[in-house]
């Protein structure tokens, strides 16, 4: 006879999961009692905000399904936000949450909540789970939906009396999903139709997003790019999918996007789109998203499709499906035109040169002294505003798993417990965690977490004593009301790192003045990059730094800022 | 006004993703009715959407894991009027006891 708990737990090992990211209560408490000698490593945050990113964290790195463990109400509350970001950035998650009593269900009873109800707009699937029979199919079940297809997040509620109550139990289940809705998929020879709409094209771009990484046919889509050799760019989720190297490669498109990028995009005839949502950030004022182009999505999940823009051909299906059957074919039998004079103007040095690479300002060129020290393998998890986006555009990695954010929703507070998951996951892999002082607040007390474990997680917080980000579009569309995004009486990060036992220093911005940088300075980054251990170095930031290029809301890509307008 | 069928599986949860697509956009439900149908459940709502939205919202119920099948047609005849108490207050406290312990 085994408890509820010791059948969930038991379920878990046999969906492969080794680790866990939670924190107790009084409804979970079952679970928690039955975790040693369960075979699964549980890993304590301080919020369950923290665990669920961590465990996200975990998952965006691996391609694993992550998991994340809390208690009713205000614990399962607390998970929210992390859900959202899992659905919104197609993560594969399981969040186990307790529920009160099953007699006491619906009658507002201590720490109860509707977790069912409040988390069914952002999962994939979920499950209140009735009946201790049902544990191990309800498990498997979810597991299955958080990794299949697109994947996303799967909430599991399970009531504190069956974790308690006992059963024979005979062992976990394998869940054999339904037959799916015939046509979802991709029809044979769509190869035919793209060739031709190839024929016809003048200025061809491709553009790659997460749904390409997550497929794993990352070194199927890296050929297929260079047979096409057409100008190519990623989203944010897509960076590290093409290598930046490749001579066909413009950066990052969309809201910060490189001007090159967002300039063929915009004058492009011929869309190819492999694994990306065209969400409002890359795709500007959707009535004027890449005017003239027709479009071809491969796309997994179809309902993601014509969000934005109808496309006039869909390729339903896995991309490692679909970008395999496609290169192959092409290589057989097709001769493409060659677009050298397009890709001359695209890829040219005219619109390199204005690319914002050139114009490093001391934050900018930290980040590239930072990232030019990096191992080649290392990971960087990004917070979300200013930062983020000097990061993607600076950080040029090769690895599809290389730099990891929160895209779609955009959640402050990511990065920290993110990383302790991605290092975790990693263990011997340099993980360097950018953060803004607005973000690194949000989950700061995973600086606890990471002492806990003594990760040797290279934390840097770019502080402009700002919420940097809402202050930019403050200063440029609101006539500089900076209301309440002033950070002036920010704590100071070296102390608070310090008594969470963690090594830190400040940097200032004069230190990067001069260029190349100082012996000292650069020995001092690479002292905190080469670290055994946590290490936390807040590097002060001109208030007033800017995000460049920007498209403002509404605007078209076109119509980027590329720098600041002289002050009158 | 469009009229949508849809097939799911009854398991929990799958009748309110297939609402929360449409109210999700602020679409009004001005009639809905559900219930079982051959082996499976089928829902039937009446929306006022646009063609974009129509698509964006096929694409949205065949995301679901029970979604079976999505169909629409024209506006139904006048949904037939709720007949019975509603809403069911007004029973005298004591009463309502007496009617609980009967």
């Amino acid at each position: 006879m085994l408890r509820g708990a010791e059948i969930t737990l038991a379920c878990l090992r046999a969906e492969g999961v080794e680790l866990v990211f939670g924190y107790p209560g009084g409804a979970i408490m079952p679970l928690y009692d039955a975790l040693d000698g369960s075979g699964i490593r549980h890993v304590l945050t301080r919020h369950e905000q923290g665990a669920v990113f961590a465990a996200e964290g975990y998952a965006r790195v691996t391609g694993e399904v992550g998991v994340a463990i809390a208690t009713s109400g205000p614990g399962a509350t607390n998970l929210i936000t992390g859900i959202a970001d899992a659905k919104m950035d197609s993560v594969p998650l399981v969040c186990i949450t307790g529920q009160v009593r099953s007699p006491l269900i619906g009658t507002d009873a201590f720490q109860e909540t509707d977790v069912f109800g409040v988390t069914l707009s952002l999962t994939k699937w979920s499950r209140l789970v009735r009946t201790l029979d049902e544990i191990p199919e309800v498990i498997a079940e979810g597991f299955h939906w958080a990794r299949s297809g697109r994947p996303g997040p799967v909430v599991i509620d399970i009531p504190t009396d069956l974790l308690k109550a006992k059963k024979e139990f005979s062992g976990p289940v394998k869940f054999t999903p339904h037959a799916r809705p015939a046509g979802a998929k991709a029809e044979g020879g769509f190869t035919d139709t793209i060739v031709a709409m190839l024929q016809a094209a003048k200025k061809p771009v491709a553009l790659v997003g997460a749904g390409a990484k997550l497929s794993g046919a990352i070194p199927d889509l890296r050929r297929l790019f260079d047979h096409l050799n057409i100008p190519s760019f990623a989203t944010v989720h897509g960076l590290g999918a093409i290598p930046p190297e490749a001579p066909h490669y413009l950066g990052m498109v969309g809201m910060h996007g490189t001007r090159a990028a967002n300039t063929a995009l915009h004058e492009t005839d011929l869309l190819l789109v492999f694994g990306a949502r065209l969400d409002d950030r890359v795709t500007g004022e959707p009535t004027r998203f890449a005017p003239h182009a027709k479009i071809v999505h491969f796309e997994i999940d179809p309902a993601q499709l014509d969000r934005v823009r109808p496309c006039d051909l869909a390729v339903i299906g896995n991309l490692a499906d679909t970008i395999p059957a496609f290169e192959a074919e092409l290589r057989r039998h097709r001769s493409l035109p060659d677009f050298k004079e397009w890709r001359g103007v695209a890829c040219g040095a005219e619109r390199a040169e204005l690319d914002p690479r050139g114009l490093a300002q001391p934050t900018i060129r930290f980040l590239d002294e930072l990232f030019s020290r990096l191992p080649e393998d290392s990971v960087v998890i990004a917070d979300v505003g200013q930062h983020q986006m000097w990061a993607a555009q600076r950080y040029r990695s090769s690895s599809p798993r290389g730099f990891i954010t929160s895209g779609g929703l955009g959640a402050m507070g990511f990065a920290l417990p993110a990383a302790v998951g991605v290092q975790l996951a990693k263990p011997d892999t340099c993980v360097l965690c950018v953060s803004g002082d607005g973000g690194f607040q949000m989950n700061i007390q995973e600086l606890a977490t990471v002492h806990r474990l003594n990760l040797p997680i290279k934390l840097v917080i770019i502080d402009n004593k700002y919420l940097g980000m809402v202050r930019q579009w403050q200063q440029l569309f609101y006539e500089r009301n900076y209301a309440e995004t002033d950070l002036s009486d920010n704590p100071d990060f070296v102390e608070i790192a310090k008594a969470y036992r963690i090594h830190s220093f400040r940097m200032k911005e004069d230190t990067m003045r001069e260029f190349p940088v100082s012996n000292e300075t650069g020995d001092q980054i690479d002292r905190f990059l080469n670290s055994t251990e946590p290490e936390l170095l807040v590097f002060d930031c001109a208030p007033e730094a800017n995000v460049y290029p920007m498209v403002p809301a509404g605007a078209a890509l076109s119509e980027m800022l590329l720098e600041e307008e002289p002050a009158e | 006004m469009q009229v949508f069928q849809i097939h799911y599986r009854n398991t929990q949860g799958t009748l309110m993703r297939i609402l929360n697509a449409a109210s999700r956009r602020g679409l009004d439900l001005p009639w809905v009715q559900a219930g079982p149908a051959a082996h499976d459940h089928q829902v039937a709502l009446e929306l006022d959407v646009n063609s974009k939205q129509v698509g964006q919202l096929y694409r949205e119920w065949y995301a679901i894991a029970d979604v079976i099948h999505v169909g629409s047609g024209a506006a139904p005849a006048q949904a037939q009027e709720w007949n019975g108490a509603h809403p069911p207050a007004g029973v005298p406290m004591q009463e309502g006891r007496s009617a609980a312990r009967a």
